[in-house]
């Protein structure tokens, strides 16, 4: 009994919330609910996916919010106050992802701080600018925003809503990298053993940069949906996405043969998430206890994910 | 045959003091009343809550290893201080109940999260990072409950003594600091059950060679870091004058600093009680100094955000040599 | 004859697949220094986690000073008198000596730990014991290798209830002079009566300290030798592998080409003013104790270390080194000393080592090609003899030997210029050792130039053309390897003899 429920065990408690919730409420079960579920959690698999990246490196990614805000604020800034056609100003949201990025580079590898602490430190610094930024926190609305740019948040292409298409696209480029090509699995390398990987050639420092480069750009990308959905960039929004993709990060990892951070389980980590926030809003509960039953959910789902993977 | 510290590792290590120094020199030019007793009895009044809960930490840090991701770490912290004094304020405001019982009730609630962090990383394997992590988002959540996410207000006078009173002509709540801080530091440093808590934390192979009880004493390392949450909710009541939403995220950034800041004043460079409560005391400083000084309160979060990467680059620079 | 300390009979130890030990016996007398010997794989590590209670044994019967142990537990054996001093050093870095000798047994009264109690019974302990003065408040970071193993056998015998001592590969990290130091401080030991077990690859060790020697194979008792002297040996690694063991080393009948590697001025905060060639089809060896200099230099030339001064040229090309990817991208490959930490990545398959540095060849666009990696992997395990044959086995479970192998795999599937070698055989046992020398003979033949870095001045001599010593960052000697004596060399590398 224990090893079946070892081997199969995240997939058994996915199936039992499922269960739980479409008694509670037949409508969790339709396609129009389940189609919400996937758009939802187009950003959350965004940001997901820059994590997995640097956590398979060896690391992890405090400041993923941090590139999501600042994505969003130079991409709004762009089109509000300099009137740059919408793909222009995705371009320059992703440039701000990118230089969230370099500081946290730069930290790791230049001055050689720990990962955490790096973007630890990007992430109060990043969060503190915005507040200066802004003069407090307040939010930068954009209510004439070009309908092109929008549509990255409301539009779809050929029936299918964007946000999941580029979701999808992102999934399937770090599928592609991290887990079939070589420089995935150098990343994996690096993740496991650097030294080793160091010695057997692979040139350690250039994909550290890299992969935090890229990390915060995907999360940018991410803040650009996230305030075309809003039309408004607010501040410090991306906080709110840290710990969940922590949590997928790590939900997948358990799925894994080996434990190790993985395209596939976290997507299935982001959409149990997902599934969850979901469930709890359709039980029609008060807006606190949501809170409170998600967040006690997650230490269930992270201690089982992390707990089942030792009995096998 | 001793190896001698090559002197370029020793200009690295004094890099955060020379910081510090620099920053009181320019601070304490500019204002004119820093250096006054008065401002200074403000200092350590604010630093109260930050020196209890840093505390906590360090002795969770000491357990289980200076390594961040792989080693101790409980930033469920703050959230179980806001937790525990939302329930006791809930209890005294909204139930009439007595102080003690309500203090006894956010004990219970304390004993509750520690012991939950520490079957997530003892029992069932989990890093600390990640399970705090978690038991905090659980615990800010439970506390939204109790709350309704809105402000409650308390005038019992117990707690109006703690944010008021005086003894023997110092405010309460820094008696009470100091005895705390003082115990922390007797237990994690002077004693035998201290001396094994450092060893697990030095090297769980080396401490359980020699027969330590290694994940027993973790586990009690999260139960006194939750105890630490508990004392530290008294003093967060009374600097508010009840319990307010969103107090555990400042008080999370700045525990984490003032405990790392501690390590990097020590002379072995890990961190320790005493480094956790200096730390304490200096960001509180800093931070009544920059508003003394007029700096934008926003910047202030800069700063200490840059200060932290300040102190761990140059830990890590100097070990690197 | 003097009662036995240590009276293991008839051990027997079965795991899923293989039988670890049948039927061995084990006997110590009081006093004495036993050496316990055998390839990888022998049983040497299995008996003694089976005397330390780590493992239960299936059969047989342990008895300590004629007391019989029923049940071998950790703290039945501990409370019985028997100390482990294990290989890895398990000390914290920023403790004391003194803490690190009283951990888990540390005094103190209803104020507190008793620090200036502890700290003079350990240095006591340092100076009557072991012969060594050591500061109680030293930091075991400020120390060197040799005082942390002092420290470390301190911390098993402070307590003055050892009766015998169990030494695991004690020398492993250390120079000869620390070496020395070690052996003087275990006669001490002697002297008081303490038994001890000394568990070594090194025979000129076990050879040069021990009173009596237990040899062991595949799991059982081959032999034990009453009388030891230096030139046992022989004897003993006949008696280890089972086969007469002519020549360790292979006739060697290569003829050096033209330079590929000159090396000038090379300098760094370990060594100055380094000048050394290396050619095509030869194999030259660097000799040195810990702290001459020669890890660093092997590092510097790998790009681990930053070179303060010099120049390294390959094939007429001046080269710099940042990075291991430099020199692997310019064909200079390294098989480094800690194969555990730095040479494979233990968690990743065998296919997977093989492939990690040439991962462009098997792969198309990108996409690696997991078939066409794991038919090379079998093909270098075919041809190097690792066992077990299956790629897809993780690294981790493989032996020393079979892991070295791996390691030197990944370079012949890459085809180098200068092959160098850190150590190319520290805790690989006789069987596999022979395998590599061939192997690296073999490299050499087909036209690599090859430098090996070793502390075994009997591997140098055997396989080298030229040995060029180094003390304190210095290359003092040239030595051609023709007719040159081991212990010539060792006086040389010691410092003892100009060359």
């Amino acid at each position: 009994m224990t090893s079946v429920l070892a081997r199969h065990g995240f997939l058994i408690i996915i199936a039992g919330f499922f269960a739980f919730f479409s008694i509670y409420n037949p409508v969790f079960m339709t396609f129009g609910n389940q189609l919400n579920i996937v758009e939802g959690s187009s950003i959350l698999l965004i940001l997901a996916l820059g994590m997995t990246l640097v956590v398979a490196m060896g690391g992890i990614d405090l400041s993923v919010g941090i590139a999501f805000d600042i994505g969003a604020a130079f991409a709004v800034v762009a089109l509000k106050e300099y009137g740059f056609a919408w793909p222009m100003a995705c371009l320059v949201g992703v440039v701000g992802g990118v230089l969230v990025g370099l500081l946290n580079a730069f930290l790791v590898v230049g001055l050689k701080v720990s990962p955490f602490m790096a973007t630890l430190g990007t992430f109060f610094i990043g969060s503190s600018i915005q507040r200066v930024f802004t003069n407090g926190g307040g939010p930068i609305s954009y209510r004439q925003m070009p309908q092109g740019y929008r549509d990255l948040a409301v539009g779809d292409v050929f029936g299918i809503p964007t946000e999941i298409v580029i979701a999808a696209v992102v999934l399937i480029v770090y599928f592609i990298f991290l887990e079939r090509s070589i420089w995935g699995k150098r990343i994996h390398a690096i993740g496991l053993q650097r030294s080793a990987a160091n010695v057997a050639g692979i040139r350690v420092q250039r994909y550290m940069v890299v992969a935090f480069l890229v990390a915060s750009a995907t999360c940018a990308i991410g803040g650009l949906i996230g305030s075309a959905n809003i039309r408004m960039f607010t501040p410090l929004a991306g906080f709110s996405y840290l710990l969940d993709a922590i949590a997928a990060v790590f939900i997948g990892a358990s799925m894994h043969a080996k434990g190790r951070p993985n395209v596939i389980g976290t997507l299935v980590g982001v959409l149990f998430l997902g599934m969850i926030a979901n469930g709890l809003n359709l039980m029609g509960l008060n807006f606190n206890l949501k809170d409170a039953l998600s967040g006690l959910i997650l230490v269930g789902a992270l201690a089982f994910a992390v707990g089942q993977r030792r009995l096998r | 045959m001793t190896l001698t510290q090559p002197l370029t590792r020793r200009v690295i290590d004094s890099i955060p003091i020379a910081v510090f120094v620099a920053l009181f020199l320019y601070i304490g030019l500019n204002s004119a009343n820093f250096l006054t007793l008065a401002t200074w009895e403000l200092i350590l009044k604010q630093a109260v809550p930050v020196v209890v809960v840093a505390v906590g930490l360090a002795t969770v840090i000491v357990a289980g290893g200076d390594d961040v991701v792989s080693g101790g770490i409980d930033l469920s912290i703050p959230a179980t201080a806001t937790v525990c004094a939302a329930i006791i304020a809930d209890q005294l405001t909204n139930h009439d109940t007595a102080v003690a019982v309500a203090l006894i009730l956010a004990l219970g609630a304390a004993a509750v999260v520690g012991a939950v962090n520490a079957t997530l990383v003892v029992r069932v394997g989990m890093t600390p990072l990640l399970a705090t992590l978690a038991t905090s988002v659980a615990v800010v959540g439970v506390t939204k409950v109790i709350t309704e996410s809105r402000r409650i207000g308390v005038s019992d006078a117990t707690i109006l003594f703690v944010r008021d009173g005086r003894i023997v002509g110092v405010p309460v709540s820094i008696v009470m600091m100091a005895l705390i801080a003082l115990a922390f530091w007797h237990l994690v440093h002077r004693t035998k059950w201290g001396m094994h808590l450092q060893a697990t934390g030095g090297s769980r192979d080396a401490a359980e060679i020699s027969g330590i009880a290694t994940r027993r004493l973790v586990a009690l390392s999260f139960m006194l870091a939750a105890f630490a949450g508990w004392l530290a909710s008294v003093f967060v009541l009374a600097r508010g004058s009840g319990s307010s939403p969103g107090t555990e995220e400042t008080l999370l950034l700045e525990m984490v600093l003032a405990t790392f800041l501690g390590a990097a004043f020590s002379p072995r460079r890990v961190v320790t009680v005493w480094g956790a409560v200096l730390g304490a005391v200096l960001v509180s400083a800093l931070t009544v100094g920059f508003i003394s000084i007029g700096i934008n309160v926003f910047w202030t979060g800069c700063i200490k955000g840059a200060l932290i990467l300040l102190v761990v680059a140059s830990a890590a620079a100097g070990r690197s040599q | 004859m003097a009662d036995a300390l240590l009276s293991m009979r008839a051990i027997t130890k079965t795991f899923p697949g293989v039988k670890a030990l049948d039927g061995v016996d084990l006997t110590v007398r009081p006093g004495e220094i036993h050496g316990l010997v055998g390839e990888n794989g022998a049983g040497k590590s299995t008996i003694i986690k089976v005397l330390a209670g780590i493992y239960r044994a299936d059969g047989g019967s342990v008895k300590i000073a004629g007391q019989a142990l029923p049940d071998v537990t950790p703290t039945a054996v501990h409370a019985a008198g028997v100390r482990f001093i294990h290989q890895e050093l398990h000390l914290v870095q920023h403790f004391t000596v003194t803490e690190s000798v009283f951990m888990g047994q540390e005094t103190a009264t209803l104020a507190g730990l008793s620090r200036r109690a502890m700290r003079r019974r350990a240095e006591a302990f340092f100076r009557d014991a072991l012969g060594s003065e050591i500061s109680g408040d030293t930091l075991i970071r400020d120390l060197g290798i040799a005082e942390r193993k002092l420290v470390q056998i301190a911390r098993a015998l402070i307590d003055g209830q050892a009766r015998l001592v169990v030494f695991d590969e004690p020398t492993a990290p250390l120079s000869s002079s620390e070496t020395d130091r070690l052996f003087a401080a275990i006669k001490r030991l002697k002297q008081r009566g303490i038994a001890m077990i000394y568990v070594s690859h090194y025979l000129a060790e076990i050879t040069a300290i021990c009173d009596r020697v237990t040899v062991l194979r595949n799991g059982q008792n081959v032999c034990v030798f009453d009388e030891v002297h230096p030139d046992s040996a022989g004897a003993m690694v006949a008696a280890m592998v089972g086969r007469d063991i002519a020549a360790l080393f292979p006739q060697s009948d290569r003829a050096p080409g033209c330079v590929v590697l000159a090396v000038s001025g090379l300098g760094h905060e370990r060594f100055q003013d380094v000048n050394l060639t290396v050619s095509k089809g030869e194999i030259v060896g660097i000799a040195g104790l810990i702290g001459s200099g020669r890890e660093e230099l092997i590092d510097v030339l790998y790009g681990l270390k930053r070179a303060t001064s010099g120049r390294v040229v390959l094939n007429d090309t001046p080269l710099s080194l940042r990075v291991p990817a430099d020199a692997v991208d310019n064909g200079i490959v390294l098989v480094p000393r800690d194969r555990r930490h730095d040479g494979l990545v233990l968690n990743m398959s065998v296919s997977d080592n093989v492939n990690l540095a040439s991962l462009d060849e098997i792969s198309t666009a990108l996409i690696e090609r997991r078939a066409k990696g794991a038919q090379k992997a079998r093909e270098i395990a075919q041809r190097l003899d690792v066992r077990p044959r299956d790629p897809a086995v993780v690294a981790r479970n493989l032996s020393g030997g079979n892991q070295q192998k791996v390691v030197l795999g990944r370079w012949l599937t890459k085809g180098a210029t200068l092959f160098m070698l850190d150590e190319p055989t520290v805790g690989v046992d006789v069987g596999a050792k022979v395998e590599i020398y061939a192997l690296i003979d073999r490299l050499a033949a087909d036209g690599a130039a090859v430098l090996v870095s070793s502390s075994d001045p009997g591997e140098l001599v055997g396989l080298c053309d030229r040995i060029l010593v180094m003390l304190r960052g210095r290359i003092v000697a040239e030595l051609a390897t023709e007719g040159l004596g081991v212990d010539h060399l060792v006086a040389v590398t010691t410092g003892g003899q100009a060359a």
